[in-house]
């Protein structure tokens, strides 16, 4: 009977489409909570995970050494007793129905599901017209906000000390709108977009991930003097927001004279928020500053949900040799632990991390060691294990 | 009437003139013709002997560092006369700075300071080098031995597009909310940028040159820069010539820096990594930009900083100014004068170390312009 209520009410649900969304309403009370989800500063995704339950997260392992790294990954988790369940999905584009190359429908779908991922490299193949992966994952789920923190690890020596630095910095628009044409023969024009509700909601980002990190100082990157209107409303929108968040001292400064001080003295600088073109230079300047992309985790943040990717190469000429070394992809795992409120484990996996590199016993070969990749991921696996209750 | 015209174009001025030819009147092809101007070089200012060099103090530091650069050319018996003008908000100051700075041919400035923040007030420094067409601005980063500095033994040399790029200055407020600000790349100027790139690496016998871009992302408007560099440099096979994307570099420079000679790039690109490696090298204040048009040049301090912050304390770096000024003396074939004024900065910041506050010693700016003065009466060899 109840069967038959059901098809009843979907029969005329589907004949007359306004019934339809009341029912929907009326029935899928989870998919309302979701769509309410609107700002930053909700973090609806975060605050729903109750640390006792189990989550699913995608991972997407990548090429090259991403598989290699991402088993060792998941295996340091498993170590640490995260409650987190993988799911695992191959990005690599299928040809469609339509004839056209993209990302297969499962993986859209289960991060869509999860709201978490976790990435590791992947190759562009050249040529061959199909959409890049990272654009279509980043329109997928709205990511405006990429965030880079920059740490100068203590067993790796650079020639910059103690630096530790934030980038946050605009994921959407700016100068890569891709809006280029050639107006006359000879002349390219390409345009730079700048909106207030991206600068905004960048801006807002910006200073909650400073609270919350217990992080002091907010400095706006701009180039105001040249490009005064584009920059001028980023300006006004970081403005805005600085005095909503009265606690954390704010400051605006130059991309040159950031680029000039950043060199001789990175540790004046606490979070950058900027652009995306400025943005993209700055996080890889700072990236070179604490030993290269190898040791940088990454984390773009989005409506939708979140993605953590590793940003190097996938090496391909050490692929399989089980010699990557997995620090960019595990600090951006601790990134994705702390952006789902599992501190406590973030904090033992990132403190065993720092101690392996910083004994210097088990090094891979792009610190100078000879380890392996699984023997560096075991000593981290010990002091896990040495660490947790 | 001497109609003086030095064709451009010759082949389509030819073709409209033979296509029209059945149609044209004399006075039609007289008067419908494009007006192709001679550009006769203005004459380097020199009258008796010395040279008249217009000089634009500009706001922050610059006033003072100007009388320290007329002070060390007293000294130095330099022959050159400065003409001082002031700029403000004001269109008539500039057209009078602009006028004057054609008249003599070359000038030295500070950075001038905009003080009004509209959008359709351009920025007086971007004026002054788009009106006077100041396509390339050279900056030769040179380590000085005895600055502490992070990287040793730096020697490279930016050149970046001047006039174009990201500074074009055009922006608009589509709708609400919503701003576009226009970068525009034309052939014509990246052909320059990238032809003076490689005459003057083949001048002064430098060996690779590498062109910064993001073409990966900005396919057809960094696309066309790299593009003309790369077939300029098929041109000049004995100069080996590569490209490299700016986040890449950027990386690059703060861990091996050593790899670069010669880079080329256009505008934003060009400030960024000029702040990068002035930092690596020690500060804003040790290295000069030279701009160069067709006609004119203007010497400046490297990064355009204004320092107010630090402006009548007497403790702003003079060396900027001064380096700016022996490249002026350079240009205008006083070599003599030019090398003793650069030994005398030499032998102060290498040997003698005094330096001021943003190098890390405790020398006021008037110290170390002594100093240099010092050095240049003790000096050997003096042209007077």
């Amino acid at each position: 009977m109840a069967n038959f209520t059901k098809s009843f009410l979907n029969n005329i649900s589907r004949t007359l489409p306004r019934l339809r969304k009341f029912f929907d309403q009326l029935t899928d009370k989870k998919n309302t909570a979701e769509t309410e989800f609107s700002s930053a500063s909700k973090r609806a995704v975060g605050s729903r995970l109750y640390s006792s339950e189990v989550k699913k997260c995608t991972i997407i392992p990548g090429d090259g050494i991403g598989p290699e790294i991402s088993a060792a990954v998941q295996k340091i988790f498993a170590a640490a007793k995260v409650p987190i369940e993988w799911e695992s999905v191959d990005v690599t584009p299928v040809r469609g129905p339509d004839g056209k190359f993209g990302i297969p429908q499962s993986a859209i779908d289960s991060v869509n599901r999860n709201k978490i991922g976790l990435k590791g490299p992947l190759m562009t193949p050249v040529g061959k017209g199909h959409r890049s992966l990272n654009l279509a994952l980043r329109k997928e789920f709205n990511l405006y906000a990429n965030v880079r923190p920059c740490r100068s690890l203590e067993g790796y020596k650079t020639l910059y000390d103690h630096v530790d630095v934030v980038t946050i910095r605009e994921n959407t628009e700016g100068e890569y709108s891709g809006i280029e044409h050639e107006i006359v023969d000879g002349v390219v024009q390409s345009i730079k977009l700048i909106t207030e509700d991206a600068s905004r909601r960048v801006a807002e980002f910006a200073f909650q991930y400073t609270k919350e990190n217990k992080r002091h100082k907010v400095t706006a990157v701009h180039k105001a003097n040249i490009m005064r209107m584009s920059d001028g409303l980023f300006l006004r929108c970081c403005r805005d927001m600085a005095e909503k968040y009265p606690d954390v001292k704010f400051e605006e400064k130059y991309l040159d004279t950031v680029c000039l001080n950043m060199v001789q003295d990175p540790t004046q600088y606490d979070v950058l928020v900027m652009p995306n073109l400025y943005g993209d230079i700055l996080s890889d300047m700072c990236a070179g500053l604490v030993g290269g992309l190898g040791l940088t985790p990454s984390g773009n943040i989005g409506l939708n949900g979140a993605l953590f990717e590793s940003v190097h190469g996938t090496a391909p000429d050490i692929a399989g040799k089980d010699l990557a070394n997995p620090t960019a992809l595990l600090l951006s795992a601790v990134m994705m632990l702390r952006y789902m409120n599992l501190n406590k484990h973030a904090d033992i996996i990132e403190s065993s991390c720092f101690a392996t590199i910083k004994e210097a016993k088990f090094l891979t070969g792009d610190l100078g060691g000879k380890a392996k990749c699984s023997e560096f991921t075991n000593a981290i696996c010990e002091k896990i294990a040495a660490a947790s209750p | 009437m001497a109609s003086r015209v030095i064709l451009k174009k010759p082949l389509e001025l030819g073709k409209i003139l033979f296509r029209n030819q059945s149609t044209m009147s004399a006075f039609e092809i007289q008067h419908k013709t494009p007006l192709i101007k001679k550009v006769a070089a203005i004459p380097v200012a020199l009258y008796g002997g010395r040279h008249a060099v217009t000089m634009l103090p500009g706001g922050g530091i610059g006033p003072e560092l100007m009388g320290y650069v007329r002070e060390v050319f007293k000294y130095a018996g330099a022959p050159v006369d400065f003409e001082v003008v002031e700029i403000g908000d004001e269109n008539t100051d500039l057209e009078y700075a602009l006028t004057s700075i054609k008249r003599n041919g070359v000038a030295i400035k500070g950075n001038i300071e905009t003080k009004s923040e509209s959008a359709s007030v351009v920025s007086r420094n971007v004026a002054i080098r788009n009106e006077l067409d100041l396509f390339v601005n050279v900056l030769h980063c040179k380590s000085y031995p005895g600055v502490p500095a992070r990287q040793k033994d730096i020697d490279i040399v930016i050149i970046r597009q001047n006039t174009e790029g990201e500074y074009a200055m055009l922006e608009h407020e589509s709708v609400d909310g919503v701003i576009e600000s226009m970068k525009v790349v034309t052939t014509s100027n990246s052909d320059r940028v990238a032809r003076f790139a490689f005459e003057y690496a083949k001048k002064n016998g430098r060996k690779k040159v590498t062109t910064i871009h993001k073409a990966n992302i900005m396919k057809l408007s960094d696309g066309l820069f790299l593009e003309t560099s790369k077939r300029i440099a098929k041109d000049y096979p004995e100069i080996e010539h590569n490209d490299m994307i700016i986040d890449n570099c950027c990386m690059q420079l703060v861990s091996k820096p050593h790899q670069f000679d010669v880079m080329i790039m256009t505008n934003l690109y060009g400030s960024i990594v000029s702040n990068v490696v002035c930092g690596l090298i020690g500060g804003a204040g040790l290295l000069s930009g030279k701009n160069y048009g067709d006609h004119y040049a203007i010497f400046e301090p490297g990064t355009r900083n204004t320092g107010t912050a630090i402006a009548g304390k007497n403790i702003a770096n003079p060396i900027a100014m001064l380096s700016a000024s022996v490249a002026m003396l350079k240009h205008l074939g006083h070599t003599q004068h030019a090398e003793l004024i650069q030994r005398a900065i030499e032998k102060t910041i290498c040997e003698e170390k005094i330096h001021t506050p943003d190098l890390g010693g405790t020398a006021k700016s008037t110290d170390v312009v002594q100093r240099i003065i010092d050095n240049i009466l003790q000096a050997d060899i003096r042209p007077w």
